[in-house]
């Protein structure tokens, strides 16, 4: 890629990476046509026959569309879009080929792709409960979170006094696994929901207070004398000065705080709950359904990216000021 | 030689009279570190700068130049003396000084034109919002980065950084500029733009304010100051305090052949180099005492 970028300019560059890309596309699609044709024209492998295998073809046609969006709509960053969808269109294919039509591993425990897609179709309702819950707790906890620990973090990092006290215990706590509150929460709050979100927001609130706190105590000092020029009252230096100052470092805070706080919801759901994604996939692990297992990790894996990119895009957003965070990267303008 | 032609906008008629005020710094001294390990960084300066004087600080790097400006601003009480602005005791921060900094006077995650605006919001020198916009808008016009106002500091280059830094001081309207080696981290020719367009700004209207110039550079002292002080470090005084006689308005080339501003500059240098070549004999006599 960088010999291309290189060469960008001239119109022989310019022909030669479109040709370089167009191929790497072409392969992509090469490659999920043939996990089509293999699905659909050849005979399954007798241990994996499945009856239907609609939902697996149509995800095949869903990724070509979504590539060629991709392929239409984003012209930068084409090269990692693409080496994503060759991944994903390689491992649908070798699965298929491999566990589908020659069934080399146990095909109780490693089900063919075909029957693992139909159960999006046949449990739609369950998955999306699933979701549903999940999101809600996650989403509440979360945010009590961040609406407990940034105003006491900005606080506490101004204060000299309250750093003292905090940071350490914040360091402290933060790494402990919210899980071991888990027996106490379940006692003693109402119901899973309640207990879990309880979980979520005391697994979350750490790293974020720490990376609160750190933002406001490493600012620029330089820049906070700016700003005491400007004889700010507290509020306006807190809400004006210190939380922009401190916002990468929180973001950063926020970023692992989202990471536990998801493990930490599959976790208690895996315990004591009756619906949401990790509750979903030890329910049917008790019964050895590997299909449903498998799926509902699939299912898994699609929210946290969506989860994910909302994150990154909230945080490209508030920090579209930053170095490195931003749009920019140095000096655009001159003169 | 061509001048650079800068946009007339009578900038510092924006607050009706034009206030300054006088800068008396009074014996000085300000001592950092744990007990017994204490550090004297300044020891006994006083400067008097009168109403409209343009004052340059020189001296070698570690002298407390930038500490004296932290000290006059009120960022930083000083261990003895006091700061008089216009005869009243400094006693913390204030908009009555403009300071601006090497390459930190801006917030990064304001645009140039939020900067502005926050600045002035904050001085208290205007009432209405539109007021405010308006003012921001010509004083980023007069420092030619009306078409840039939309940006984000980390997007620009350090030469327009400074400008929008100039603009902001200016049109916070204070009584006194404090200057941190405000174009030490450009190159030449942005330099030359920025000292331009500083004593452009700072000629304009009837009455001059009143600047404190911290510098390393003889030439700019030489061409921006009414007075020079010179700076020695370990503890941080006061050398000398010299006056430059050049009438203004000050062209480059012909100081550069005025036998009077070789004189001086000579004579400031050899002040400069003889603290230096004496600093570094006592540093290497302290190490062969180690050795």
């Amino acid at each position: 890629m960088s010999e291309n970028s290189f060469r960008v300019g001239t119109v022989t560059g310019r022909i030669s990476m479109i040709s370089k890309n167009s191929l790497r596309a072409g392969t992509v699609f090469a490659i999920l046509l043939a996990t089509l044709i293999l699905t659909v024209a050849f005979p399954d492998s007798p241990e994996q026959m499945v009856n239907d295998n609609s939902v697996f073809v149509a995800f095949i046609f869903l990724l070509m569309i979504a590539y060629g969006a991709k392929l239409y709509l984003n012209h930068e960053k084409i090269v990692s879009t693409t080496d994503i969808f060759l991944i994903i269109s390689l491992g649908l294919f070798l699965w298929e080929l491999l566990l589908g039509k020659f069934a080399l591993l146990d095909s109780f425990i490693f089900p063919a792709p075909a029957k693992v897609f139909m159960v999006f179709q046949t449990d739609t309702k369950q998955m999306a409960n699933g979701i549903v819950s999940s999101l809600e707790i996650l989403l509440a906890g979360y945010s009590l979170a961040l609406v407990f620990a940034i105003p006491i973090g900005l606080y506490a990092g101004w204060k000299k006094r309250l750093f003292d006290i905090i940071y350490p215990i914040a360091k402290t706590v933060s790494p402990i696994p919210a899980t071991v509150y888990l027996p106490y929460s379940i006692v003693l709050l109402p119901t899973f929901r309640s207990s879990s979100i309880f979980l979520i927001f005391i697994g979350a609130f750490w790293p974020i207070l720490v990376g609160c706190v750190y933002g406001v105590f490493s600012a620029d000092s330089r820049l906070i004398n700016s700003a005491r020029i400007l004889g700010l009252s507290d509020y306006q230096m807190i809400r004006r000065i210190l939380l922009p100052a401190a916002l990468p470092s929180i973001f950063s805070g926020a970023m692992i705080a989202l990471i536990l706080s998801f493990i930490t919801l599959t976790v208690a759901e895996m315990i004591a709950a009756t619906s949401g994604l990790g509750w979903y996939i030890q329910y049917y692990h008790q019964f050895a359904n590997y299909y449903n297992v498998i799926a509902g990790m699939i299912l898994m894996i699609v929210v946290v990216i969506g989860i994910m990119n909302v994150f990154d895009r909230v945080q490209k957003h508030f920090l579209r000021w930053h170095p490195v965070h931003g749009e920019g990267g140095g000096p655009t303008f001159s003169s | 030689m061509t001048r650079i032609k800068f946009p007339s906008g009578m900038a510092l008629n924006f607050y009706g009279g034009i206030k300054t005020a006088t800068i008396d710094l009074k014996s000085i001294s300000l001592s950092y570190g744990n007990k017994g390990t204490s550090h004297k960084a300044l020891s006994d300066v006083n400067l008097s700068i009168g109403n409209g004087e343009f004052i340059s600080l020189i001296g070698p790097s570690g002298c407390g130049k930038s500490t004296i400006i932290d000290i006059t601003s009120g960022l930083r009480p000083p261990s003895e003396g006091v700061i008089l602005l216009d005869g009243a005791q400094v006693k913390g921060p204030g908009t009555d000084c403009g300071t601006v900094f090497q390459d930190y006077s801006l917030f990064p995650w304001m645009t140039t034109f939020e900067n502005v605006c926050f600045a002035i919001e904050h001085s208290k020198k205007a009432g209405t919002h539109k007021d405010i916009e308006k003012m921001a808008q010509k004083f980023l016009d007069l420092v030619g980065l009306g078409k840039f106002k939309d940006v984000y500091p980390n997007t620009l280059s350090g030469g327009m950084r400074q400008r929008a830094s100039i603009a902001r001081i200016f049109s916070m309207g204070p009584k006194v500029f404090l200057m941190d080696e405000p174009f030490g981290a450009l190159d030449s020719l942005n330099r030359i733009y920025m000292q331009d367009l500083l004593l452009h700004l700072w000629s304009e209207g009837d009455q001059r304010k009143t600047v404190l110039f911290v510098t390393h550079d003889v030439d700019e002292a030489l061409l921006l100051s009414d007075r020079i002080a010179i700076m020695t470090p370990s503890p941080g005084s006061i050398k000398e305090v010299v006056e430059v006689p050049f009438s203004r308005p000050r062209h480059r080339k012909d100081l550069s052949i005025d036998p009077n501003y070789l004189a001086l500059k000579s004579h400031l240098l050899s002040i400069l180099y003889g603290e230096m070549v004496e600093e570094i004999e006592k540093q290497e006599k302290e190490l062969e005492g180690f050795v």
